[in-house]
């Protein structure tokens, strides 16, 4: 009845990207141990970044094509490749970070980085993820190593609270999507996205109890799935495990575990249910209605906190979450018939434009931030103009580009998220997506108020040490230049459709 | 359409030039070379000024179109594209702002604040960012690309209130950008529904496919579609302008700003919402402009009477002149709603009076506080005795301001209440109203006159103030020169604007009574 | 006659109910942490009651994804709470407050 697949017909090429990564973690874990002397861990996240490199150059060589491996359960295709992108370059910027942060806060271990790839590698996956189950696996293995992480600090209370909370949240999250994808198995009889695609058409023209299933089903998958990317009403463990983990631990879950949740979430949206209870004459997905709310409340909840928060980390946990709602605009656009592309297209480009942006707003907020972890209020910020403007004037773009001024990465993403809210005739939304952007202002332009115009002794920012200041460099040139020169981006992005996605 | 070429064209040149000056700026150094800085900031904008020159002297006055256009591919995907030019609407605009611009920086050599707080480069690359973005808005015919530019506006004003003001700054600083950011952002959502309606962000696509009824924007009545895109852009222009009631911001802004950025805010960007009246609300939407017409119109006026009343009450000197730009530009919106050749032409030639006239002001009175670290009013008096040639020009300035005739502000503002009168959409109580602000005008601006320079020079510190610097008489001479060359040649200025804004008021009238016909 | 697939899905739903009222209202770690197990039981009784239903492999093969997985999970889980207990003397969630919020 079964036979074992032979290695042409995995066809593994296209997945060499998220493989060699995968591999790679596994030669990095033993070189750790056996090669590198303990007092010199620094090479050990060399050869981590090594490790991304090979994995970026191969991405590049699988970008532009359209391809399945493991017997359709992974697909490599532009979403895919540019997600990779997203999630290598996030994933380089914060092993940048990372370095001089382990050893002044004196949890330098080698297996950091293991850990942080291995998390990298179930991002990759899950942007390749063309079957529920694989979307599964990928989701723990992006998950797991981040709980660890998150504790990565202990035995400081703080930190293992931290992980704590990550870990039980994250777990309960995977049990509802596991069985959301239990009753999809059970509604459609397969796990392969573009399979439930055609069985749920079938489904929705005939009716009756399957119907049921499928409904319960999809709505588990995304609470599982909102729980990843922090949207309302699934958000309250991330100020606190944002606020206790090792801040660049934070800076790398906040944008990468955000890639890969939304990669997951666009792919089964877009791939698997795009007509969901599309019945004759309907232009719009019934998840769209649900998809509109959960926007709207993460957008006002999300801003609207974040005016109170007086600790730089939580303050930019809350603001993840308002961006969590920006991108779920886009998620929302997808649903109206023939918006996918588009959608899909944009919320890429915000999740590229976010990922610069915030990883360099954590970077300088960890140049602040002092040993023993204090040096995270907002009043830290006084004076940092006087004491380092450059770090001052880069923390300033950044802000502004969250805000969405012009030239700054985030106005693209903004812009291009609005367009496709507008596109779909969801007018209402981009509304309240522009409205929450002006309250946006208020929190983030604090942080502007505090480095250039209060008056205040000025923090040396010790912890702005030399790899620090590549990372928030690098984090600083990629949001200008997507600001100013967006083809650069735009002409990958335009490339990707999620229509056209292999059946097996 | 003609094909716009996508060679290098003058209007670029122009516009990078500060960003040249810019990146110089950022290669000196603060401690050692601060002079260099200075002046590479200034030799920049008077050769941004000489760019502008060049262009109005090979401007010709016979075309309405965009001149001096370059077109080039920008984000193609998105239909984007990097498209600038000048006409007759934008040309007096552009030449303001490079003409207040040396001046700005060349009174921030003398303004105390700047040795107090330092940051000297930080100021001038702030001052340059500023004049490239303002001069953006008014040479970008792209929807996004001029959206950019009028963003960026925001954040180095924001800074120069915010580091360089007096002790409210950080209020006013945080206040001028949250306002002026949720009126843009409106605007975002209308440039981004034009843009897919429309198929094109290009400004000049969009008012062509208006015209021959391949772009509609559905209108039926001032609660419909096209209602609201226009009122879209009209919020956020309506904020900058400002029009009455969403003015409040501007007090605080003015009163605390150092004084280049009062004279370059109230000398140029209050005219970027005007402008972008005349520029985009007027012929993308004709049908809701005319519906509109009277409600702006009566809120203009509003503005005007508002604005005098207010200035009159005022014990400050800046808040008095602050106040006194409600009023102004009140005229300038209620001239662009007379919808016709006379109104809207006098808006365009008051924006830049204005510009001119309340940037003296502002310089004034900031040459006045240097001198006694006071704006209230009622510290001066007699100051004519001691600085006899500065009270003279300042004579000029105020008599300008109030619309002496022979003097620039008289021009505009009598050519915009014949264009009110004669307008099919407003009418006699508009210009009388309006005419009651001229007069309300006189009485607050020769109250200020009067309170400092006049009467007895009764308080001792005022006895031995310091004559004027060159470098301040270098700033105040041109703004006289322009004045009296305005005022007494007013065809030199309007010749040059006539053909554009001839075709503008076709293009709205004509829509507009196709709709009346239908 | 075999029992119903119905009877199965009605009773992995019934675990799933019991599983995640017992994360919400429990607040020792570790009973937290079977509740967690418990919602992933549910799951695995649905697959395998769907694949049956189906006649395929592929629900079955799910459930062995879960449990390896669920395995890792512990693996973690307990490491964590080891490590807190080392630290706080107790395995509350309620004295987890170190964080404001």
């Amino acid at each position: 009845m079964f036979e074992i697949p032979t290695l042409e017909a995995l066809n593994l090429a296209p997945a060499l990207p998220a493989i060699s990564l995968a591999f790679g973690v596994c030669v990095l874990l033993l070189l750790d141990l056996l090669v590198v002397p303990k007092d010199r861990k620094e090479i050990t996240a060399w050869l981590a970044l090594a490790g991304i490199g090979v994995s970026f150059v191969l991405n590049l060589a699988v970008f532009n094509q359209t391809a399945d491996a493991f017997l359709g359960m992974f697909v490599a295709d532009q979403f895919s490749g540019f997600l990779n992108i997203v999630i290598l370059v996030g994933a380089a910027i914060s092993i940048l970070l990372s370095m001089d942060y382990l050893k002044r806060t004196q949890i330098e271990r080698g297996e950091y980085y293991s850990l942080m790839l291995m998390s990298v590698s179930g991002m990759m996956f899950m942007a390749s993820a063309n079957d529920l189950v694989m979307v599964f696996i990928a989701l723990e293995l992006l998950s797991i190593p981040l709980y660890v992480l998150a504790a990565f600090r202990a035995p400081e209370a703080k930190s293992e609270e931290s992980g704590m909370k990550y870990f039980i949240l994250g777990a309960f999250s995977s049990a509802f999507f596991v069985y959301g994808a239990a009753l999809i198995y059970g509604a459609t009889g397969t796990t392969n996205l573009p399979a439930i695609f055609q069985a749920v058409t079938a489904i929705v023209a005939a009716g009756g109890s399957p119907m049921f299933l499928l409904l319960v089903g999809a709505g588990l998958l995304l609470v599982g799935l909102g729980f990843k990317v922090a949207v309302v009403p699934f958000h309250m463990w991330t100020p606190d495990v944002y606020e206790g983990a090792p801040t660049p631990v934070t800076a790398f879950m906040s944008v990468g575990a955000k890639a890969g949740g939304f990669a997951a979430l666009l792919r089964i949206l877009a791939v698997a249910l795009p007509s969901f209870v599309l019945a004759d004459g309907q232009t719009t997905a019934a998840w769209q209605q649900l998809a509109w709310l959960v926007s709207a409340a993460t957008l006002i909840l999300g801003n609207i906190v974040a005016i109170a928060q007086s600790d730089i980390k939580r303050m930019l946990a809350y603001s993840s979450i308002a961006h969590a709602g920006y991108i779920f605009m886009a998620v929302a656009a997808a649903g109206t018939q023939g918006m996918a592309d588009a959608a899909v297209q944009a919320a890429l480009l915000y999740l590229l434009a976010y990922t610069f942006t915030n990883l360099g707003a954590f970077g300088v907020a960890m140049a602040v931030e002092k040993d023993d972890g204090a040096g995270t209020r907002l009043d830290d910020f006084i004076g940092l103009a006087k004491t380092r403007p450059d770090l001052a004037l880069m923390m300033a773009l950044f802000m502004l580009s969250l805000t969405g001024i012009p030239l700054t990465s985030g106005f693209l993403g903004k812009f291009v998220v609005f367009k496709a809210t507008l596109d779909a005739g969801l007018v209402p939304l981009a509304v309240i997506g522009v409205v929450t952007s002006v309250i946006s202002a208020f929190y983030y332009v604090r942080v502007i108020v505090n480095m250039y115009l209060r008056e205040g002794e000025g923090d040396p920012a010790a912890g702005a040490t030399r790899y620090v200041n590549w990372g928030v460099y690098a984090a600083a040139a990629g949001t200008l230049i997507m600001g100013v020169f967006p083809v650069v981006v735009t002409n990958l992005t335009d490339a990707v459709t999620l229509a056209a996605t292999v059946i097996r | 359409m003609p094909e716009v070429s996508s060679a290098v064209s003058l209007t670029s040149v122009m516009l990078f030039i500060p960003i040249v000056g810019l990146i110089i700026l950022l290669f000196l150094r603060e401690d050692t070379q601060r002079e260099a800085i200075k002046y590479s900031a200034l030799a920049t904008s008077l050769l941004t000024f000489a760019a502008s020159v060049l262009l109005w002297l090979g401007f010709n006055t016979s075309q309405p179109g965009l001149q001096f256009a370059q077109r080039g591919e920008w984000i193609t995907s998105l239909n984007i594209s990097y498209y600038v030019g000048v006409d007759g609407l934008s040309l007096l605009l552009v030449m303001l702002t490079t003409f207040i611009m040396p001046l700005a920086i060349l009174a921030s050599f003398r303004t105390g604040v700047l040795e107090e707080r330092g940051r000297q480069k930080l100021y001038y690359a702030f001052m340059l960012l500023l004049e490239f973005a303002m001069l953006g808005v008014f040479v970008a015919q792209d929807l996004f690309l001029f959206y950019i530019f009028w963003e960026v506006t925001l954040v180095p004003m924001y800074f120069l209130i915010g580091i360089w003001g007096a002790e409210q700054r950080i209020y006013a600083a945080v206040k001028f950008f949250l306002y002026t950011m949720a009126g843009s952002i409106l605007m975002l959502l209308a440039v981004l529904f034009v843009g897919t309606q429309a198929g094109t962000f290009a400004v000049p696509d969009i008012i062509a496919g208006v015209q021959n009824g391949t772009i509609n924007f559905p209108f039926d009545g001032i609660f419909s579609t096209q209602s609201f895109l226009f009122l879209g852009f009209l919020i956020a222009f309506a904020i900058k302008v400002p029009i009455w009631p969403l003015h409040s911001w501007l007090p605080d802004a003015h009163v605390q700003a150092p004084t280049a950025g009062s004279v370059i805010l109230a000398g140029v960007l209050l005219k970027l919402g005007t402008y972008g009246i005349v520029r985009f609300c007027l012929p993308m939407f004709p049908e809701a402009s005319v519906a509109w017409a009277p409600v702006v119109a009566a809120l203009a006026v509003i503005g005007i009477i508002y604005g005098a009343w207010v200035s009159y009450a005022q014990t400050d000197v800046k808040k008095l002149v602050a106040y006194s730009s409600v009023s102004h530009l009140g005229f300038v919106v209620l001239g662009i709603f007379a919808l016709n050749q006379q109104g809207i032409a006098g808006a365009i030639l008051q924006m830049v009076n204005h510009g001119i006239s309340t940037g003296g002001l502002f310089l004034m009175v900031g040459m006045l506080y240097e001198r006694r670290h006071t704006k209230a009013l009622n510290a001066f008096g007699g100051i004519w005795k001691v600085l006899p040639v500065f009270g003279g020009i300042s004579l000029v300035i105020t008599l300008s301001s109030m619309g002496l005739p022979g003097l620039n502000g008289f021009v505009g503002e009598f050519t915009i209440l014949l264009g009110s009168f004669g307008s099919q959409y407003l009418g006699f109580f508009f210009t009388l109203f309006a005419t009651i602000g001229v007069i309300l005008a006189a009485v607050y601006m020769l109250y200020m006159f009067q309170k400092v320079f006049m009467g007895e020079l009764d308080k001792e510190e005022n006895k031995n103030l310091p004559a004027l610097h060159w470098q301040e008489l270098a700033v105040l001479v041109p703004i006289v020169i322009l004045i009296f060359w305005i005022g007494l040649q007013p065809g030199v200025f309007f010749s040059s604007m006539d053909a554009s804004v001839n075709q503008l008021v076709t293009q709205v009238t004509d829509v507009a009574a196709s709709v009346a016909l239908r | 006659m075999s029992v119903q697939i119905e009877a199965y899905v009605i009773l992995s739903a019934v675990l799933f109910i019991l599983g995640a009222m017992g994360v919400l209202l429990r607040r020792n770690a570790i009973l937290v942490f079977m509740s967690v197990e418990l919602m992933l039981n549910a799951a695995n009784l649905a697959l395998v009651a769907f694949a049956r239903q189906w006649n395929q492999m592929d629900g079955h093969i799910f459930v062995f994804f879960v449990m390896t997985v669920a395995a890792a999970e512990v693996a973690i889980g307990l490491a964590l709470i080891v490590a807190i207990f080392r630290t706080k003397q107790s395995i509350n969630l309620d004295e987890l407050h170190q964080l404001e919020g």
